[in-house]
């Protein structure tokens, strides 16, 4: 977990492309809440893997995510519920139940399809905000955090030093 | 920069290969635990499995040394199977519906004993039903003895004597009153002075003359006329008052009679009480058999029937694990989400071997079309014939299910039944051959069942009956002599509160048996009870017959004053020696 850390803040004070940590916080956020061994989530696992994304970014956010997804669980219901029962859709998630993929899917399971669509809307502004909070951090923060005096005590742990090594090993200090 | 990493795609099969191989090295225990957890929770006691064994081709599950525990005994299993296995249709599983091709179940045995209890902790269970409570009587024999008559009229409040006391209390008021009235009307004495008026005027001379003393006479006439007629409306109302208190007297006198018969009936020995023999003797075991049966069907009610709600027109269907609803939509090819299709059963009763398949056993018979069915049968047993048990558990329509039963048993050797453990009368069926057949039908919540039993080639032992007196030994003698009888029991109500019927020709045997101890026995209390009351009776009676008198000699004392005074008025209307002629 510690090494994890490390490895996030290595990433958020280097020159990694802020596009890179974002997108897998926001992949983090969709495998995160919603329920762990659904097949989206091979797939979602697969794009991590596959893109030049952070992959510690993307293990811290799962972690927060899925402990996020269990508080969200009603509102989860609520949202799957009303969209599956809605009378316009009825057509679509007729054929789609009838569909061997979307059934091992689970996705007329009000959790699965409240969570699924929770993360899907909320995806492309996460990726935005999250991106202009790191370039900010850059910015505007990481100067100030690196005189403060939090920092200096913070320099003496032992998540520091694990911190300087990585950084040391990637070039990136 | 580059967006894509080749190496990826290389770490991501290593991460589902490791993950497929996680999977399938702890897949068997996670279904022993998934179906100990799930089982132990539909039960209500300790499901236990030795070990389970996922096949891939073809696909299928072994599951050997399932152990369901008696919730109501936990030292014992309800039932133990030594193996099942499961042949389940692969493709169907990428489309979440467990199908159960084909199951069987070998070497499973009832009421086992258990190493450990199999108890868990769970909610106190709900009070007992009318039927459980049924099943804790006992048979007892009523008292056998002629009761104390003394000690039953110090309990019991006589109507003849109540009818008694009133009266007396009665009599004593009117008398009381007409003595007071008695003095309140003329007597004698005022009637004696009306004679001498009239004397005095006959004789009078001169004066006011003739026509004055007329009109003297009227008026006297016109005073006695007065004062009579007060004296007959007493007596009228006396007399009627005397022919009530005579009916009131008759009512007393026959009260005692009454007050015997009503006392005869409660506290003599009757037959009548030999009705419920068979109750008492077959309707607990009956009663526990029937309540056993609708403890498992409560328990196993999820299994045939899941809970269900509409919302919005789509069916929303609550899995019995894990979180969320799942919405139903129309299926192309409509499939419960489990079902397995035939269950062959292989069962090891203590009478041997019995064989049988389930049918259709899903808890969505609704998708399905179909009801579950069973039929099992077993011949050439150990102490019986043969036994067959066929049915169907129909919830096709959830909103009407229809289950049936029916059970025959032909040829079963009973021994060593204990029918009474009663210390007058103890009853144990030495021996009988019993054919017996069992229907139940359930609607709803609406219970029917009846259960027709015969038994031949019967010896019930009695015991010892040395000291036991003339109407015990009457019956143990009746029911030693008992060769055949049968038995029928209907029972109807719901499953939470049910009416067991029973019927038997052990009532009629026995009724018939103690019919003439019974007779001498309610003749001597009667005898005993008339004598009794009659002397409690007696005396108020002897009171009242004097009131009565009493009454009686004031209404003769009302006659003579009224008779005096007729003659009186009598005597004035006639002319008088004095020669005055008067005109009336």
């Amino acid at each position: 977990m510690l090494r994890a850390i490390a490895r996030l803040l290595s990433a958020l004070n280097s020159q990694t492309e802020p596009g890179q940590i974002s997108l897998a916080f926001c992949f983090a956020m969709m495998a995160g809440l919603t329920p762990l061994f659904s097949p989206h989530n091979f797939l979602v696992l697969l794009i991590v893997l596959l893109l030049r994304v952070n992959l510690s970014t993307f293990i811290l956010g799962l972690g927060l995510f899925s402990g996020i997804a269990y508080l969200l669980d009603p509102l989860f219901h609520w949202i799957g519920l009303a969209v599956l029962t809605a009378g316009a859709l009825e057509g679509l998630w007729t054929a789609l139940y009838n569909t061997t993929l979307f059934r091992l899917e689970k996705f007329n399971n009000s959790i699965v399809m409240g969570s699924l669509l929770f993360s899907v809307v909320l995806f492309v502004p996460l990726y935005f905000i999250s991106n202009q909070m790191i370039v900010r951090y850059r910015e505007h923060v990481l100067a100030w955090v690196q005189k403060s005096r939090i920092m200096q005590a913070f320099k003496a742990t032992k998540l520091y030093r694990l911190y300087s090594t990585y950084s040391e090993f990637r070039g990136t200090a | 920069m580059k967006w894509i990493r080749w190496q990826g795609l290389i770490a991501f099969v290593v991460v589902v290969i490791v993950v497929m191989g996680v999977w399938f090295f702890v897949v068997d225990s996670a279904i022993e635990a998934v179906i100990e957890k799930t089982g132990t929770h539909v039960v209500g006691a300790k499901v236990e499995l030795e070990g389970a064994d996922l096949s891939i081709s073809p696909l299928g599950l072994s599951l050997t040394g399932l152990q369901v525990t008696n919730p109501d005994e936990p030292m014992s299993n309800a039932v133990q199977v030594d193996r099942m296995a499961l042949l389940v249709e692969g493709a169907k599983l990428f489309r979440r519906k467990v199908i159960v091709k084909e199951m069987t179940l070998e070497g499973a045995r009832l009421n086992t004993p258990r190493k450990r209890s199999g108890a868990i902790s769970r909610q106190p269970a709900a009070a007992p039903s009318v039927s459980k409570r049924a099943a804790g009587e006992k048979f007892t024999l009523p008292p056998l003895g002629v009761p104390n008559v003394s000690e039953i009229l110090q309990r019991e409040k006589l109507r003849s004597l109540e009818l008694a006391e009133a009266l007396q209390a009665d009599l004593q008021t009117e008398k009381d009153q007409w003595r007071k009235r008695l003095a309140e009307l003329p007597d004698k004495v005022k009637l004696a002075t009306y004679r001498e008026r009239i004397e005095k005027l006959r004789s009078a001379k001169g004066g006011t003359g003739v026509l004055g003393a007329v009109k003297e006479v009227m008026g006297v006439q016109k005073e006695l006329r007065k004062d009579l007629d007060r004296i007959k409306a007493g007596q009228n109302a006396l007399q009627k008052n005397l022919t009530l208190f005579r009916k009131r007297m008759d009512e007393v006198a026959d009260a005692p009679l009454a007050d015997v018969r009503r006392l005869k009936e409660k506290y003599a020995f009757s037959p009548k009480g030999l009705t419920n023999v068979s109750r008492l003797v077959f309707g607990g075991k009956i009663a526990k058999w029937a309540d056993t049966a609708l403890d498992w069907y409560e328990r196993l009610r999820p299994v045939l029937e899941r809970s269900k709600k509409r919302k919005e027109g789509h069916e929303v269907v609550k899995p019995v694990r894990g979180k969320g609803a799942d919405v139903r939509f129309k299926e192309h090819e409509p499939l419960p989400d489990f079902l397995i299709r035939i269950a062959h059963v292989s069962m090891e009763i203590l009478a041997g071997s019995i064989r049988g398949q389930i049918q259709n056993i899903t808890p969505d018979q609704d998708v399905l079309g179909a009801p579950l069915t069973y039929d099992f049968s077993g011949e050439d047993l150990t102490r019986l014939r043969s036994v067959k048990l066929d049915g169907a558990l129909n919830h096709v329509d959830p909103s009407s299910p229809k289950d049936t039963a029916n059970f025959n048993i032909r040829g079963y050797r009973v021994t060593d039944m204990s029918l009474s453990d009663s210390t007058e009368l103890p009853m144990v069926l030495k021996k009988a051959t019993a054919d017996l057949k069992a229907r139940a039908f359930l609607s709803g919540e609406t219970l029917k069942a009846n259960l027709l039993a015969g038994l031949q080639s019967v010896e019930i032992a009695t015991g010892s009956q040395d000291e036991a007196g003339g109407l015990v030994k009457a019956m143990a003698s009746a029911v030693s002599d008992i060769k055949e009888f049968g038995v029928e029991a209907n029972i109807s109500g719901t499953l939470k509160a049910y009416d067991l019927q029973l019927s038997s020709d052990l009532d009629r045997v026995l009724k018939e048996a103690v019919r003439k101890q019974v007779d001498a026995q309610v003749t001597r209390l009667e005898k005993e009870l008339q004598s009794a009351i009659s002397e409690k009776v007696s005396e108020p009676m002897a009171d009242i017959k004097a009131s009565l008198g009493g009454l009686s000699a004031i209404s003769s004392e009302l006659t003579a004053r009224l008779n005096l005074g007729n003659e009186l008025l009598k005597g004035t209307k006639q002319s008088g020696r004095s020669g005055l002629k008067l005109p009336f």
